[in-house]
């Protein structure tokens, strides 16, 4: 292996923006050998340092490799002033620890956590001198391009470019894969035949699809089950108990534990509530010994308990206890995704901190029982008003919009929500004026849910909502809104097929990348792609028949379909369908629950 | 007080100050050195860094202090604890603050990639007008107080603090009049009170 010397990168170092993005040697960072093990895997993650620096995921499958003893080091997307600078210089994207070329490891495993994060998969892949499809690598020497995170419940339309995606908890499944890949010398077509009879293991080269004229898919054929793969014990499952501590700030810079996986509550638009499924939970003595390596591994001074619902954590309390009996006194608790009616226990946890957060997500009890958001205003309320009594002065709420059987009177809600806030922050005598914000996101119907089936809102529909919410917002919220193209395509990619390889590609071409960033976001090149191609983007974003083949209908996250069918019902009616922790709804992973078995 | 010298090498020279301060930061936590904390609303540890070093320029003449009665190995500790290209050359008890962003008051530095020319008819100059980085002219001449070639490298001292003179600053004027790439530019001396 011939490593990138960092010297020959001086000039562009100095002229591009925070280099030591790229020069690695961060204090705790794996020390890889390469070769180690015999088999070199390379952890990718399709948006900049910061942000990737800070996902767990990848430190998690990099460790599940670096267990075997085998090597594994990280790579990030270069931003476009050091991509280009490196394409210039002709000098290949390389690895961050042993700065090896990204086209030399056995393995590349992209993390897909947002679905406009995929330009950058191809950016990526360009950067590294690797042709970006399978057609084109065919016969040739290269490493096995792999990609897994939620996003991969939905392979189809990186399907063109990806060798292998792993569906489900990868860390279960991938260094067996870098043992097959040993034990076959290679890629080899036998292989990818061993592979794909693995739960979690999907070989876009064995399942073939057809198209009928409507644009939906007509039928699959060859490979058509894969069952994702499962951790069934979190509590002794891998878990990297050393962070390397970024050179340059990360957006959560901080050292994270995951205190549960899963989530009981099950909204029905929330992806990660299902693929996630069953809730598996890290006892208070691991947690604790984790957070307590990880602060005197890294120096931190902030622990964050990780999960979709920590609040749900049934020992939360004694959990807390112990991380504080056990944990230097300076250190503070993040305790992110606190549902509002969970909020007290987690109270106060840094003095500093001013802004509280709310995800009510819609605006009227109907619409909320709707989207089975099991929770009321007078809990926002009450949680609002206990944190303006310890000192929080700033409000932050998050809302969709476009929520399946959304109508005026559920943005009128919006309004009303924060009108009541307002009063109850102003029913006494405060220091500080209150702030509130307001962020509406645009519902993007996802795999795997209740609403897979539903359609997007049109642009229309978008633009009148969020131009009522201008309008009646009582003065002085802040209001910030997600634009409607970037949004389109999001729930584009979410629900897309294979053919939507070629838009992609084609996008990318027109020099789309990190299209998850307002400020680089090139609506123009992406709508010259999909006219390109002759795929409109608006056939991805229709309702969808309940009898129809969906493009993700081989893939087995373990929650049963009819389930899911049998809740948009219930979202219909208006029925809240509850937490699983109040007892089991049998959404078909009952044999594999222990919420199931009563175990909370 | 504990004042000590180190190095910022091995990638460590893209580190910009502000993020280095929290490395060091970092690392005396790691190391379970406890520093005092200021007073007043927004406490922050009492660590102080001698003055920013050009970003890409390396250095093993770096000094800070640390107000600390760590009474432990502190060379050791730190070094153990420490990112690849930040470690301890030296360290020495001090009663106050020796106040390093005041006291050094010129640095030597060596340069790779930069052009034969006379060292000595340059410094003949009676002055030398130049744009600095904030569009300010200055005259750098009284700002140089050293300049040779030694092996192949382009060694100098300038001035630091007050009247300071950029080492890349002056690597470019160099090789704008002469030639030449810079290829790495590293400082190894201070010089002024309180150095060692």
């Amino acid at each position: 292996m011939k490593a990138v010397d960092l010297g020959s990168l001086r000039g562009l170092l100095l002229k591009c923006e925070k280099p030591s993005r790229y020069t690695g040697g961060e204090y705790g960072a794996p020390d890889p050998g390469w070769g180690a093990g015999g088999f070199n895997f390379c952890a990718c993650f399709p948006d900049v340092y910061e942000v990737g620096m800070s996902n767990l995921g990848i430190k998690i499958v990099a460790q599940s490799f670096e267990e075997r003893g085998m090597c594994a080091d990280f790579c990030f997307a270069p931003a476009r002033d050091f991509g280009q600078g490196l394409k210039e210089l002709g000098v290949p994207l390389y690895s961050l620890e042993l700065k090896a070329p990204l086209n030399e490891f056995d393995m590349l495993g992209f993390s897909l956590q947002y679905e406009l994060s995929y330009t950058n998969v191809l950016y990526m892949l360009e950067l590294a001198g690797i042709p970006l499809t399978r057609k084109e690598r065919e016969g040739g020497r290269y490493p096995v391009i792999a990609a897994g995170g939620p996003c991969a419940v939905n392979p189809e339309p990186l399907a063109d470019f990806i060798d292998v995606f792993f569906i489900g908890d990868g860390e279960s499944v991938d260094a067996d894969v870098a043992e097959i890949y040993k034990r076959h010398g290679g890629a080899t077509e036998e292989f990818y035949r061993e592979i794909s009879g693995l739960d979690g293991v999907y070989v876009p080269a064995f399942t073939d699809f057809e198209y009928d004229k409507e644009g939906g898919v007509k039928g699959m054929s060859g490979i058509t089950r894969i069952k994702k793969a499962l951790v069934s014990d979190l509590d002794g499952a891998i878990f990297p108990e050393r962070f390397a501590v970024p050179n340059c700030e990360s957006v959560h810079d901080r050292a994270v534990t995951e205190v549960m996986r899963g989530c009981y509550r099950g909204c029905r638009f929330c992806q990660a509530g299902f693929i996630y499924r069953p809730v598996r939970k890290r006892s208070v003595q691991t947690i604790t010994r984790q957070a307590c390596a990880l602060i005197s591994q890294t120096g931190y001074g902030e622990v964050s308990l990780n999960s979709l619902s920590t609040g749900d954590y049934g020992r939360l309390g004694e959990l807390l206890h112990s991380l504080k009996a056990n944990l230097p006194s300076e250190v503070t608790l993040a305790l992110p995704s606190l549902r509002a009616d969970s909020f007290e226990e987690g109270f106060a946890q840094d003095a500093r901190k001013t802004s509280l957060t709310f995800a009510p997500e819609a605006g009227t009890q109907r619409l909320r029982n709707v989207i089975n958001k099991d929770i009321t205003e007078e809990e926002i309320l009450r949680a609002a008003e206990r944190a303006f009594d310890a000192g929080y002065s700033a409000v932050k709420l998050y809302f969709m919009l476009g929520l399946p059987t959304e109508t005026e009177d559920d943005l009128a809600g919006i309004c009303d929500i924060c009108g009541k806030i307002r009063a109850i922050y102003s029913g006494k005598k405060r220091k500080k004026a209150l702030r509130i914000s307001v962020s509406v996101a645009t519902f993007v119907p996802k795999p795997f849910t209740p609403f897979q089936w539903e359609p997007q809102a049109d642009e229309e529909t978008v633009k009148s909502r969020q131009d009522y919410l201008i309008k009646h917002l009582p003065r002085g919220v802040r209001l910030s809104w997600s634009a409607y193209f970037p949004s389109l395509l999001e729930a584009v990619f979410a629900r897309g097929d294979r053919r939507l390889g070629r838009v992609l590609e084609s996008a990318y071409k027109n020099g789309c990348t990190f299209d998850g960033w307002d400020n680089l976001f090139n609506e123009e090149g992406w709508r010259r792609a999909f006219d390109d191609c002759g795929i409109s983007p608006h056939l991805y974003v229709r309702g969808r028949r309940t009898d129809e083949i969906l493009p993700w209908d081989h893939i087995d996250v373990l929650v049963d379909k009819k389930f899911l069918a049998a809740e948009r019902e219930r979202a219909y009616a208006g029925k809240v369908t509850g937490s699983c922790a109040e007892g089991c709804k049998g959404c078909g992973m009952q044999r594999a629950c222990p919420a199931a078995k009563g175990e909370l | 007080m504990i004042a000590f010298r180190y190095t910022k090498t091995d990638g460590a020279e893209y580190i910009p100050h502000l993020d280095l301060l929290r490395h060091i930061d970092r690392t005396l936590r790691r190391a379970g050195i406890a520093v005092a904390y200021s007073e007043g609303f927004h406490k922050h540890p009492r660590i102080f860094l001698g003055n920013p070093l050009a970003l890409g320029v390396r250095s093993v003449s770096e000094y800070g202090a640390i107000d600390s009665e760590f009474d432990g190995d502190f060379e050791r500790e730190f070094n153990a604890r420490s990112p690849a290209g930040i470690k301890c050359l030296a360290c020495r008890r001090t009663e106050k603050n020796p106040n390093f962003a005041e006291c050094i008051k010129a640095c030597r530095y060596e340069a790779e990639g930069m052009p034969d020319f006379d060292t000595a008819e340059f410094m003949g100059r009676d002055s030398l007008e130049v744009t600095d980085l904030r569009g300010r002219t200055v005259d750098i001449m009284p700002r140089i107080l050293g300049l040779s070639h030694e092996n192949g490298r382009l060694c100098f001292t300038l001035r630091c603090g007050e009247n300071n003179l950029r080492p890349d600053l002056f690597c470019s004027v160099i090789c704008g009049i002469y030639g030449g790439e810079i290829k790495d530019i590293i400082k190894t001396d201070s010089f002024g009170d309180n150095i060692f």
